[in-house]
Protein backbone atom coordinates (compact mmCIF):
# COMPACT_ATOMS: atom_id res chain seq x y z
CA UNK A 1 0.00 0.00 0.00
CA UNK A 2 1.29 3.62 -0.39
CA UNK A 3 1.95 5.45 2.20
CA UNK A 4 1.04 8.38 3.31
CA UNK A 5 3.32 11.39 4.99
CA UNK A 6 1.88 13.58 7.47
CA UNK A 7 4.76 16.73 8.14
CA UNK A 8 3.43 19.30 11.55
CA UNK A 9 5.23 20.80 14.32
CA UNK A 10 2.05 20.05 15.82
CA UNK A 11 1.08 16.78 17.81
CA UNK A 12 -2.43 17.85 17.49
CA UNK A 13 -2.23 18.06 13.88
CA UNK A 14 -0.27 15.55 13.21
CA UNK A 15 -2.74 12.96 15.27
CA UNK A 16 -5.92 14.53 13.82
CA UNK A 17 -4.91 13.96 10.22
CA UNK A 18 -2.92 10.57 10.82
CA UNK A 19 -5.28 9.12 12.86
CA UNK A 20 -8.29 10.13 10.30
CA UNK A 21 -6.03 8.80 7.14
CA UNK A 22 -5.59 5.45 9.15
CA UNK A 23 -9.18 5.26 10.15
CA UNK A 24 -10.38 5.59 6.60
CA UNK A 25 -7.79 2.80 5.67
CA UNK A 26 -4.58 5.01 4.57
CA UNK A 27 -1.32 3.84 5.53
CA UNK A 28 0.37 7.17 7.52
CA UNK A 29 3.33 8.04 8.75
CA UNK A 30 4.50 10.97 10.37
CA UNK A 31 7.37 13.78 11.13
CA UNK A 32 7.77 16.89 12.98
CA UNK A 33 8.98 19.43 10.99
CA UNK A 34 10.85 19.66 7.00
CA UNK A 35 13.87 18.22 8.00
CA UNK A 36 12.22 15.05 9.73
CA UNK A 37 10.05 14.84 6.66
CA UNK A 38 13.00 15.21 4.13
CA UNK A 39 14.28 12.09 5.83
CA UNK A 40 11.36 10.36 6.15
CA UNK A 41 10.79 10.66 2.24
CA UNK A 42 14.30 9.52 1.59
CA UNK A 43 14.05 6.60 3.68
CA UNK A 44 10.48 5.78 2.35
CA UNK A 45 10.28 5.48 -1.24
CA UNK A 46 6.55 4.04 -1.19
CA UNK A 47 5.72 7.58 -0.25
CA UNK A 48 3.03 8.95 -2.77
CA UNK A 49 1.57 11.90 -1.23
CA UNK A 50 2.58 14.06 1.51
CA UNK A 51 0.63 16.44 3.70
CA UNK A 52 2.41 19.43 4.99
CA UNK A 53 2.52 22.58 7.47
CA UNK A 54 4.51 25.59 5.89
CA UNK A 55 5.62 27.48 9.55
CA UNK A 56 7.71 25.07 11.48
CA UNK A 57 11.00 25.07 13.18
CA UNK A 58 14.05 23.85 12.17
CA UNK A 59 12.95 23.77 8.19
CA UNK A 60 9.37 25.14 6.99
CA UNK A 61 7.46 23.29 4.70
CA UNK A 62 7.78 25.13 1.01
CA UNK A 63 12.07 24.81 1.57
CA UNK A 64 11.03 20.48 2.27
CA UNK A 65 9.04 20.76 -1.30
CA UNK A 66 12.05 23.02 -2.95
CA UNK A 67 14.06 20.86 -1.31
CA UNK A 68 11.96 17.38 -2.30
CA UNK A 69 12.10 18.30 -6.04
CA UNK A 70 15.66 19.55 -5.81
CA UNK A 71 18.26 17.66 -3.76
CA UNK A 72 16.25 14.74 -3.59
CA UNK A 73 15.28 15.39 -7.43
CA UNK A 74 11.63 13.71 -6.67
CA UNK A 75 9.12 14.79 -9.11
CA UNK A 76 6.70 12.80 -8.34
CA UNK A 77 5.83 12.81 -4.90
CA UNK A 78 2.31 14.73 -4.47
CA UNK A 79 2.48 17.22 -2.30
CA UNK A 80 -0.62 19.67 -0.37
CA UNK A 81 0.26 22.19 1.88
CA UNK A 82 -2.28 22.46 5.37
CA UNK A 83 -1.80 25.90 6.51
CA UNK A 84 -3.03 28.53 8.71
CA UNK A 85 -0.88 30.62 5.74
CA UNK A 86 -2.94 32.03 2.83
CA UNK A 87 -1.29 34.63 1.11
CA UNK A 88 -1.70 34.55 -2.32
CA UNK A 89 2.66 34.65 -2.51
CA UNK A 90 2.62 32.02 -0.43
CA UNK A 91 0.52 29.92 -2.51
CA UNK A 92 2.21 31.00 -5.38
CA UNK A 93 5.82 30.20 -4.36
CA UNK A 94 4.42 26.70 -3.64
CA UNK A 95 3.02 26.17 -6.80
CA UNK A 96 6.11 27.54 -8.72
CA UNK A 97 8.29 24.51 -6.09
CA UNK A 98 5.72 22.11 -6.95
CA UNK A 99 3.12 21.76 -4.48
CA UNK A 100 -0.23 20.43 -6.09
CA UNK A 101 -2.76 21.90 -3.41
CA UNK A 102 -3.54 24.22 -0.76
CA UNK A 103 -5.78 23.89 2.26
CA UNK A 104 -6.44 26.24 4.61
CA UNK A 105 -6.89 24.80 8.33
CA UNK A 106 -8.82 24.07 10.11
CA UNK A 107 -8.36 20.34 8.96
CA UNK A 108 -12.28 18.97 7.49
CA UNK A 109 -11.41 15.37 6.31
CA UNK A 110 -14.49 14.11 4.51
CA UNK A 111 -14.00 17.27 2.07
CA UNK A 112 -10.59 15.67 0.99
CA UNK A 113 -10.49 12.44 1.56
CA UNK A 114 -11.36 11.30 -1.90
CA UNK A 115 -8.61 13.26 -3.55
CA UNK A 116 -6.65 12.20 -0.82
CA UNK A 117 -6.84 8.39 -1.94
CA UNK A 118 -6.41 9.42 -5.82
CA UNK A 119 -3.28 11.46 -4.81
CA UNK A 120 -1.81 8.30 -3.08
CA UNK A 121 -2.86 5.61 -5.62
CA UNK B 1 -1.43 55.93 12.50
CA UNK B 2 -3.81 53.72 12.92
CA UNK B 3 -7.20 55.53 11.90
CA UNK B 4 -10.60 54.80 14.08
CA UNK B 5 -12.06 52.29 11.31
CA UNK B 6 -8.94 50.65 10.90
CA UNK B 7 -9.02 50.14 14.40
CA UNK B 8 -12.90 49.43 14.77
CA UNK B 9 -12.17 46.55 11.89
CA UNK B 10 -8.86 45.05 13.66
CA UNK B 11 -11.35 44.62 16.59
CA UNK B 12 -14.14 43.56 14.75
CA UNK B 13 -11.91 40.72 12.55
CA UNK B 14 -10.95 39.37 16.48
CA UNK B 15 -13.99 39.05 17.45
CA UNK B 16 -15.84 37.35 14.45
CA UNK B 17 -12.34 34.74 14.64
CA UNK B 18 -12.23 34.32 18.40
CA UNK B 19 -16.26 33.26 17.98
CA UNK B 20 -15.35 31.01 15.12
CA UNK B 21 -12.25 29.58 16.70
CA UNK B 22 -12.05 29.43 20.44
CA UNK B 23 -14.93 27.57 21.28
CA UNK B 24 -14.51 23.24 20.87
CA UNK B 25 -17.79 22.71 19.96
CA UNK B 26 -20.02 24.60 17.49
CA UNK B 27 -22.86 25.24 19.82
CA UNK B 28 -20.46 26.60 22.58
CA UNK B 29 -21.30 30.29 23.31
CA UNK B 30 -18.26 32.15 23.49
CA UNK B 31 -18.95 36.14 25.09
CA UNK B 32 -16.06 38.52 24.33
CA UNK B 33 -16.48 41.56 26.49
CA UNK B 34 -13.81 44.60 26.12
CA UNK B 35 -11.31 45.54 28.99
CA UNK B 36 -9.89 48.97 29.41
CA UNK B 37 -7.52 49.65 26.91
CA UNK B 38 -4.92 50.97 30.00
CA UNK B 39 -5.52 47.33 31.54
CA UNK B 40 -3.83 45.32 28.46
CA UNK B 41 -0.38 45.32 29.76
CA UNK B 42 -1.15 45.11 33.15
CA UNK B 43 -0.50 41.93 34.37
CA UNK B 44 -2.76 41.77 37.12
CA UNK B 45 -5.69 43.33 35.38
CA UNK B 46 -5.78 40.11 33.18
CA UNK B 47 -7.19 37.06 33.45
CA UNK B 48 -4.25 34.40 33.29
CA UNK B 49 -0.77 33.34 34.18
CA UNK B 50 0.36 32.59 31.13
CA UNK B 51 -0.01 33.72 27.48
CA UNK B 52 0.17 32.74 23.85
CA UNK B 53 1.44 35.14 21.71
CA UNK B 54 1.08 35.01 17.58
CA UNK B 55 2.06 37.56 14.93
CA UNK B 56 1.08 38.58 12.06
CA UNK B 57 3.76 40.96 9.95
CA UNK B 58 3.03 43.15 6.83
CA UNK B 59 5.09 46.12 5.07
CA UNK B 60 2.23 48.92 6.93
CA UNK B 61 2.09 46.75 10.41
CA UNK B 62 2.70 43.87 13.49
CA UNK B 63 -0.08 42.55 14.91
CA UNK B 64 0.57 40.73 18.26
CA UNK B 65 -2.58 38.66 19.31
CA UNK B 66 -2.20 38.08 22.51
CA UNK B 67 -4.47 34.53 24.46
CA UNK B 68 -4.39 34.48 28.27
CA UNK B 69 -4.98 31.36 29.88
CA UNK B 70 -4.29 29.65 33.26
CA UNK B 71 -3.65 25.58 32.59
CA UNK B 72 -6.25 25.15 35.55
CA UNK B 73 -8.81 22.28 35.88
CA UNK B 74 -11.69 24.53 33.96
CA UNK B 75 -9.42 24.93 31.03
CA UNK B 76 -8.03 21.51 30.46
CA UNK B 77 -11.55 20.13 31.35
CA UNK B 78 -12.67 22.89 28.58
CA UNK B 79 -10.12 21.85 25.55
CA UNK B 80 -9.21 18.19 26.67
CA UNK B 81 -12.56 16.91 27.41
CA UNK B 82 -11.94 13.51 28.94
CA UNK B 83 -8.70 12.51 26.62
CA UNK B 84 -6.36 12.77 29.60
CA UNK B 85 -3.54 11.80 27.03
CA UNK B 86 -3.44 14.87 25.14
CA UNK B 87 -1.26 17.22 26.16
CA UNK B 88 -2.87 20.50 26.92
CA UNK B 89 -0.22 23.24 25.81
CA UNK B 90 -0.02 21.24 22.29
CA UNK B 91 -4.06 21.81 22.15
CA UNK B 92 -4.58 24.94 23.44
CA UNK B 93 -1.40 26.22 20.79
CA UNK B 94 -2.92 24.85 17.48
CA UNK B 95 -6.82 26.46 18.86
CA UNK B 96 -4.39 29.92 19.61
CA UNK B 97 -3.23 29.16 15.46
CA UNK B 98 -6.68 28.45 14.59
CA UNK B 99 -8.11 31.50 15.94
CA UNK B 100 -4.94 33.58 14.32
CA UNK B 101 -5.28 32.03 11.27
CA UNK B 102 -8.90 32.96 10.61
CA UNK B 103 -7.67 36.90 11.58
CA UNK B 104 -5.05 36.24 8.85
CA UNK B 105 -6.92 35.09 6.19
CA UNK B 106 -9.50 38.02 6.57
CA UNK B 107 -7.01 40.29 6.65
CA UNK B 108 -5.55 38.94 3.28
CA UNK B 109 -8.41 40.78 1.82
CA UNK B 110 -6.99 44.37 2.58
CA UNK B 111 -3.31 43.65 2.94
CA UNK B 112 -1.75 41.07 0.14
CA UNK B 113 1.51 40.82 2.00
CA UNK B 114 1.16 38.77 5.15
CA UNK B 115 2.78 36.65 7.10
CA UNK B 116 2.22 34.62 10.50
CA UNK B 117 4.78 33.25 13.40
CA UNK B 118 4.38 29.93 15.30
CA UNK B 119 3.03 30.17 18.59
CA UNK B 120 4.73 30.35 21.52
CA UNK B 121 3.58 30.41 25.44
CA UNK B 122 5.20 33.60 27.74
CA UNK B 123 4.38 34.44 31.76
CA UNK B 124 2.08 36.78 31.89
CA UNK B 125 4.60 38.97 33.76
CA UNK B 126 6.18 39.90 30.67
CA UNK B 127 2.81 41.67 29.57
CA UNK B 128 4.25 44.87 30.23
CA UNK B 129 6.91 44.79 28.38
CA UNK B 130 4.39 45.51 25.38
CA UNK B 131 4.80 49.04 25.78
CA UNK B 132 8.54 49.23 25.06
CA UNK B 133 7.35 48.65 21.43
CA UNK B 134 5.62 51.61 21.24
CA UNK B 135 2.18 50.29 19.79
CA UNK B 136 -0.38 52.48 17.92
CA UNK B 137 -3.21 50.84 18.66
CA UNK B 138 -3.92 48.13 22.07
CA UNK B 139 -7.20 46.63 23.11
CA UNK B 140 -7.98 43.91 25.36
CA UNK B 141 -10.70 41.77 26.09
CA UNK B 142 -12.51 38.86 28.50
CA UNK B 143 -13.35 35.63 26.69
CA UNK B 144 -15.98 33.88 28.43
CA UNK B 145 -17.20 29.98 26.99
CA UNK B 146 -19.90 28.01 27.76
CA UNK B 147 -20.89 30.87 30.48
CA UNK B 148 -18.04 30.07 32.73
CA UNK B 149 -14.35 29.23 30.74
CA UNK B 150 -12.31 32.18 31.09
CA UNK B 151 -9.66 33.43 28.61
CA UNK B 152 -8.77 36.78 27.70
CA UNK B 153 -7.26 38.42 24.64
CA UNK B 154 -4.81 41.54 23.58
CA UNK B 155 -4.64 42.85 20.58
CA UNK B 156 -0.95 44.94 19.91
CA UNK B 157 -0.66 46.70 17.20
CA UNK B 158 2.80 48.86 15.51
CA UNK B 159 2.31 50.46 12.38
CA UNK B 160 5.15 51.19 10.50
CA UNK B 161 3.02 53.27 8.21
CA UNK B 162 -0.52 54.60 7.91
CA UNK B 163 -3.02 51.86 8.73
CA UNK B 164 -6.79 52.78 7.20
CA UNK B 165 -9.06 50.24 6.08
CA UNK B 166 -12.47 49.32 6.86
CA UNK B 167 -13.37 45.62 7.32
CA UNK B 168 -16.66 43.72 6.09
CA UNK B 169 -17.14 41.41 8.70
CA UNK B 170 -20.42 40.38 7.58
CA UNK B 171 -19.39 38.52 4.82
CA UNK B 172 -16.55 36.91 5.67
CA UNK B 173 -16.23 33.74 3.83
CA UNK B 174 -15.59 30.19 5.03
CA UNK B 175 -13.40 28.62 2.93
CA UNK B 176 -11.21 27.01 5.23
CA UNK B 177 -10.60 23.14 5.10
CA UNK B 178 -10.86 22.99 1.19
CA UNK B 179 -8.44 21.50 -1.83
CA UNK B 180 -7.43 24.23 -3.77
CA UNK B 181 -5.89 22.02 -6.58
CA UNK B 182 -3.44 23.69 -8.70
Amino acid sequence: MSKILVVDDSSTVRDEVAGFLKKNGLDADTAVDGKDGLAKLKASPGIKLVISDVNMPNMDGLTMVEKIRGELANKTVNVIMLTTESSPAMKERGKAAGVKGWIVKPFKGDAVLETFRKLAS
Amino acid sequence: MITAQARDSFERIFRKAAQARLPIEPGDTCEIAPVGAGDATRTDAMKGAQVVVLTISSIVFRLLLILHFDENDATRGYYLKDDVERPFQEVFLEICNLCCGAMNQELLRYFPDLGMSTPYVLSAHCLPYLRELNPDFVSAYSVTLNGSMQLAATICVCADAPVDFVADTSAMEETSGELELF
